[in-house]
């Protein structure tokens, strides 16, 4: 269906759903700033999302665990919930090669 | 109408009425209002029908519309499983019930810490919204169990805690306990300290029967009874065992009497059983339990009352067939509809599921009657207090819907139902009869005992129960030297009695016959001398004119010869002479 060529054309599309400055969204959002800045080959689009200042949003995502990352492009939705400190995790669900 | 009960104050104590048939009862009227319940139970053990109920009955009921958090479970998935119950929100229900799902799908990755921020603030939008005032939280520990450190589990509760406590809703939290214990996991062990109410519901199964019990441990700042109830999940979802209520018993009391379906025990009843009170019929097998409930049964029917016999093992073909052959027709009532007879199954079902199911099938007859046969049918119970409980349960229901009872209880099986304990259903029932067999002279009779009847001067003497095809009477008894007697020798009692009766009357006869005969005959001879009388009489009379004849005659004769030769003198003065001599 999808040709290798086209996937790394793609953009990744995220949107990382927050709840206002509490320590895990806070953490959340500075993990994934500097993952992508080490990954400059990447190119995503990255929505941030506050729960507590748009909670329909949430309840219309069906987020609600904060923090949570949803990427919905390509290859279908996926999330991962958390502080991202797992950088692992995070890379492996964002198509990049863990450098451990 | 229902409401919940509030206080004036912002932080008076109100409960939250559940809906839950019996429970509101056991808590003084409800859950902590605006506070934190805990709900604690094994896998299936209720949790969630609790937590529903709890919320239906708030949007149905109390104008109070809720939400359920569902963490376990999805919540669509939820509301068919309680496709099931009668409650089960209709649709305008429904629209009262906002759900949001919470579970963290199995393909979720896991990256780090998270917490609950977002969720409450979703929640919060959404309360706000509906204007809910109630939510459930089903399922919380399995959100606890997807934190990365246990020790979180802690922070996330109490940050739940505090957003609920600001909230102002009637919260309720399903947790799921140990396998056959009332403890919760014990990662959340901290979960009934956070909570102003924990109750706990238990699946214990004994002997293959499933038995459910609800305790409430906790209730802050309020009294409530700490003791193991049990309940049962039937159509209307949890029904509790209100019978450990501290809510005192009120039951409308009636002073209207109503037929046994017997004459002469309406007699000795004062003229039969009060209405809305309980009786039970005891006896070991054969003493006409079933009879005498079903004359109850059959008088109630006649007055136009609906009425519904519940037995257990026996079809209700095999009851209407029995009883008709002692004169009691059923069938009729029953075509017509104003009598139900149901058959339910002794095993299988645990007694609070018997006690469930009566009580639907009350409400759904809206009968003004019951009886049951036999109530000891719940003793099948490996766990004689459940069986009590139970009974106890459904002759309390009944008495407070002003629903006249009467249950048989089969003896010999177990305590709990024999006539030696003074303990059991025999304390509760209002009357209690008990059928025995006496045997006397070669026979067994059946002989009914009144033990006691409440408000009711009765008589307290034994009465020998006859079953004949066309109905059932008691007769009285024979007394003599202190043994009653019964069957023939009452019989042969009476017949003697009858029979002397019967020799004095002829006795009588004979001699009235024999002196109307003496008279008669002496009347003969009267009759018989007076035509002697007669006879003689006449003789005497014929004798005498005949003298009188031959007198004359020979005075005739001696004038004559006088006159011949020459009378000496007048006749006249030797008359004279004669007269003067005898002077």
């Amino acid at each position: 269906m999808s040709p290798r060529a086209n996937v790394k054309a793609e953009a990744v599309r995220i949107r990382l759903f927050i709840a206002g400055e509490s320590p895990n969204s806070v953490a959340a959002q500075r993990n994934l700033q500097s993952l992508l800045k080490a990954n400059p080959s990447l190119s995503a689009e990255l929505e941030v999302v506050d729960v507590l200042k748009d909670p329909e949003l949430g309840l219309r995502a069906n987020v609600l665990v904060t923090p949570m990352l949803v990427k919905s492009v390509p290859r279908g939705e996926r999330r991962i919930i958390g502080n991202l400190n797992d950088t692992g995790a995070l890379m492996s669900l964002l198509g990049l090669k863990s450098e451990r | 109408m229902k409401s919940s009960i509030r206080g004036r104050g912002k932080d008076a104590i109100w409960r939250a009425g559940t809906g839950i048939a019996g429970f509101d009862e056991i808590v003084a009227g409800g859950l902590p209002g605006g506070r934190v319940t805990v709900v604690l139970g094994d896998a299936g053990s209720g949790k969630t029908i609790f937590g529903m109920q709890a919320l239906v009955a708030g949007a149905r009921d109390f104008g109070e519309p809720g939400i359920l958090v569902a963490f376990e479970e999805r919540a669509q998935q939820v509301f068919t499983n309680l496709d099931g119950f009668a409650w089960k929100g209709n649709a305008s229900n429904r629209a009262q019930i906002g759900v949001i799902d919470a579970q963290l799908s199995q393909t979720v990755v896991h990256g780090g810490d998270f917490d609950i921020i977002g969720l409450l603030s979703m929640l919060d939008a959404k309360s706000k919204a509906m204007r809910a005032k109630r939510v459930l939280f089903d399922g919380l520990d399995v959100f606890l169990a997807n934190l990365p450190e246990p020790s979180h589990a802690r922070r996330e509760v109490f940050r739940l805690r505090e957003w609920l406590q600001d909230s102002g809703m009637t919260v309720i939290i399903t947790a799921k306990t140990e396998p056959n214990d009332v403890r919760p996991v014990r990662e959340y062990e901290f979960l009934p300290f956070m909570a102003d109410c924990v109750v706990t519901l238990q699946h214990r199964v004994v002997g293959g029967t499933a038995l459910r019990f609800l305790r409430v441990a906790k209730y802050r700042g309020a009294e409530h009874s700490a003791n193991e109830v049990p309940f049962s999940i039937g159509k209307d979802g949890i029904e509790v065992a209100a019978t450990n209520a501290t809510t005192d018993l009120r039951h409308a009391v009636f002073s209207e009497r109503v037929s046994t379906g017997v004459k002469r025990l309406d007699v000795m009843l004062a003229g039969g059983y009060y209405r809305g009170s309980s009786t039970l019929i005891s006896g070991v097998p054969g003493t006409a339990k079933t009879t005498l409930a079903a004359a109850f049964a059959s008088a109630a029917s006649r007055r136009r009352e609906r009425t519904l016999l519940v037995s257990f093992d026996e079809s209700p073909d095999q009851i209407v067939r029995n009883v008709a052959s002692v004169g009691i027709s059923l069938a009729p009532h029953v075509k017509e509809g104003i009598l139900k007879v149901s058959s339910l199954r002794s095993r299988g079902a645990g007694p609070e599921a018997h006690v469930a199911r009566i009580r639907a099938l009350l409400r759904e007859h809206r009968a003004k009657n019951l009886v049951i046969d036999p109530i000891s049918a719940l003793a099948q119970s490996p766990d004689d207090n459940v069986a009590e409980e139970a009974a106890i349960q459904i002759l309390d229901m009944a008495k407070s819907q002003g629903i006249t009872s009467v249950s048989t209880s089969l003896m010999g099986n177990k305590a709990a139902f024999s006539e030696e304990t003074p303990i059991g259903i025999s304390t509760v029932a209002d009357t209690w009869m008990h059928l025995t067999y006496v045997n006397q002279g070669g026979e067994r009779n059946r002989a009914l005992t009144i033990i006691k009847s409440r408000g009711t001067g009765h008589s307290s003497q034994v009465r020998e129960l006859i079953l004949a095809a066309t109905g059932v009477t008691l007769a009285d008894v024979y007394s003599v030297g202190g043994e009653v007697l019964m069957g023939t020798l009452r019989w042969q009692r009476e017949d003697e009695g009858r029979r002397a009766h019967e020799r004095a009357a002829r006795d009588a006869g004979l001699h009235e016959r024999e002196a109307e005969l003496a008279l008669a005959e002496t009347e003969a001879r009267a009759r018989v001398i007076a035509g002697e009388r007669a006879v003689r009489e006449a003789t005497l009379d014929r004798i005498r004119v005949s003298r009188r004849e031959e007198l004359e005659q020979a005075a005739a004769k001696v004038r004559e010869l006088r006159g011949r030769r020459g009378a000496d003198g007048p006749p006249s003065e030797r008359a004279k002479k004669v007269r003067r001599r005898s002077s």
